[in-house]
């Protein structure tokens, strides 16, 4: 398996935005290291060559390594459908949006809409990641569609809008309002969730250890004995081994929303 | 062991003092599919494999031909819990459908504790949860998990969990077959029944008939208009002293396995497995000869070779 690591340079840092898209592992396969360096970035409003921020050594193959990630790198892995891709650092927003297939791995904390669209493959964070994990941005019809995505550290608001299918994982805390609008999927979190989860959720299953506040639209359905539990502890532990949460216990207790909407939606709290 | 005699006479094989005849079991290209039933303890998962796959003999008088393959531990099935595998042999994909619907809506669907997956990996689908799901009445949900699509049906103990397509193949074989002889009844049954036991420890096959053993083994045809089949007189031992009789005096009893297996190697190892426990005890206990059944070769696509199977 062949490796190419693209090393941000020393005092390269990117003042604006810097929009990673496309640089993935198999557009760069059969590349020179001079063609890769070549290739054209945008940074802010300006257009600049990938060298002229990070220095490119390696062979490009199956998977890129970025070293010395920033908060401004957006669009890491975005589109993603083959290899993997490990960021040693942080990254920016709409980390990978539109992803499809394959593994993009961030030791760092990530901006908001992480996993944008998502609709297959997995994004494991070893950080924190911001808002609108899994979300969508104005206009379109549903988020994350597939994949799963852990997060070692907590998720910020709104996680999982208009999700449909698919898995987000936090071993720490979703921010308030996870699960809005959501339509299917699962948002699993081993520390529990913050304000008012579900808003306007019509499927979907949000599994955690508590819920800071409920909304007065989701009603209380008392404890339940779930086999679909066990499918979701397995599935997660075939899928992802030792970062998968721990198995869920069969009974849980219910609540059944969001009422203004289907209310076929479900938060279930485990002890 | 045994050939042609000088005068081109066949000679019968011997093995263990039991008389393998130089036939062949002549078996048919089916459909098949299957699924995997769990329940919250391996006797509830097997009450609902054995309730399913009733009257599920031949496919000619109950539309599907049903056993059960295999007990699967919990650490193999969907959600962790005790399962047991059942297969169904039929005549086409779309007549698999119907038998597998009704099957699954009356025989799962009400065992407590039991939820369905697909049993079979096959690109092909059959819709397991097609009319199952709607029992829910509108409250049945859908939950993607990974690439498989599971339907949670809200039932009085909690919820009815039915994978969404289980795998359905259109090359299995069904029809393998042993014809077990002896001079003693229950010495041939206890030999049959070890068979049966030995064939159910091969992957991928099942012996749909009560306990693996027919004892009405049928000929195609009758004398009388409309019977699609009827006793087979050449195995019966009361009708010895009629022409067309293939039994010896000395003959009290035949039975038969028949054999369905997803492919045609695992029927082939099926007959090896059987033939090998009959031939290593039966003689002990009165079996006397094996044969098979066949239609001359020229309706089955299979033919196993009794003498191709030997241990």
């Amino acid at each position: 398996m062949s490796t190419l690591t693209l090393t941000l340079r020393q005092g390269a840092q990117p003042v604006g935005r810097m929009s990673l898209a496309g640089v993935l592992p198999a557009k760069l396969a059969g590349l020179s290291e001079d063609e890769i360096s070549k290739l054209p970035i945008r940074v802010g409003a300006g257009h600049f060559a990938l060298g002229d921020f990070f220095s490119v050594k390696g062979t490009p193959g199956d998977t890129l390594v970025i070293a010395g990630g920033t908060h401004n790198l957006d669009e890491v892995g975005a589109g993603l459908s083959a290899g993997v891709i490990v960021v040693d650092g942080d990254i920016g927003g709409y980390g990978a949006r539109r992803m499809s297939a394959g593994h993009l791995e961030i030791k760092g904390c990530t901006g908001p809409y992480l996993a944008s669209r998502l609709s297959g493959g997995l994004v494991t964070v070893s950080g924190s990641a911001g808002d609108n994990v899994g979300g969508i941005q104005a206009g379109e019809k549903f988020g994350m569609t597939g994949g799963v995505v852990v997060v070692e550290g907590d998720i910020g608001t709104r996680a999982g809008d208009r999700m449909r299918r698919g898995t987000i994982v936090a071993r720490g805390k979703f921010g308030d309002h996870a699960g809005s609008r959501m339509m299917g999927g699962t948002l699993w979190s081993e520390a529990g969730f913050g304000k008012e989860p579900g808003p306007l959720l019509r499927r979907g299953t949000l599994i955690g250890p508590s819920v800071e506040k409920f909304l007065p639209t989701f009603v209380e359905g008392g404890s339940h004995d779930l086999v679909v539990l066990g499918l979701l502890s397995r599935h997660v532990q075939d899928a992802l081994g030792d970062l998968a949460p721990k198995a869920l216990p069969r009974v849980v207790h219910k609540y059944s929303g969001d009422m203004a909407t289907i209310g076929k939606g479900e938060i279930l709290l485990f002890d | 062991m045994s050939d042609i005699k000088a005068n081109g006479e066949k000679s019968p094989t011997i093995v263990n003092d039991i008389q393998i005849d130089d036939t062949f079991a002549e078996a048919f290209g089916m459909s098949a599919t299957g699924v995997i039933i769990t329940a919250d303890t391996p006797k509830w998962a097997m009450i609902a494999a054995k309730t399913m796959s009733g009257f599920g003999t031949s496919v000619i008088g109950c539309g599907a031909e049903c056993g059960i393959d295999d007990e699967v531990p919990a650490s193999d099935t969907p959600d962790g819990r005790p399962g047991v595998r059942v297969l169904l042999f039929g005549f086409s994909p779309d007549a698999l459908l119907p038998q597998l619907k009704n099957r699954v809506g009356q025989c799962v669907l009400t065992s407590p504790g039991s939820a369905c997956y697909n049993g079979v990996e096959a690109d092909e689908r059959l819709k397991l949860s097609t009319g199952i799901r709607f029992f829910g009445d509108g409250f049945q949900t859908a939950k993607k998990v990974g690439d498989r699509r599971f339907w949670r049906v809200p039932v009085m103990d909690g919820e009815f969990v039915c994978e969404d397509t289980t795998g359905v193949v259109t090359d299995a074989v069904g029809g393998g077959n042993l014809l077990i002889i002896g001079r003693e009844r229950a010495g041939l049954l206890e030999t049959t029944e070890a068979a049966v036991d030995a064939i159910a420890k091969v992957p991928d096959v099942i012996a749909p008939f009560p306990g693996g053993i027919v004892r009405s083994g049928s000929k195609v045809g009758a004398k009388y208009a409309g019977m699609m089949a009827s006793t087979n007189n050449a195995f019966c031992p009361t009708l010895k002293a009629f022409p067309g009789s293939e039994l010896s005096d000395d003959t009290i009893a035949v039975l038969e396995i028949v054999i369905d297996g997803l492919t045609s190697k695992a029927v082939s190892a099926a007959m090896k497995a059987g033939l090998k426990t009959v031939l290593g005890s039966g003689a002990q206990r009165g079996v006397t000869r094996v044969s098979a059944g066949n239609y001359g070769g020229k309706l089955g696509q299979h033919h196993y070779h009794l003498k191709e199977h030997l241990p």
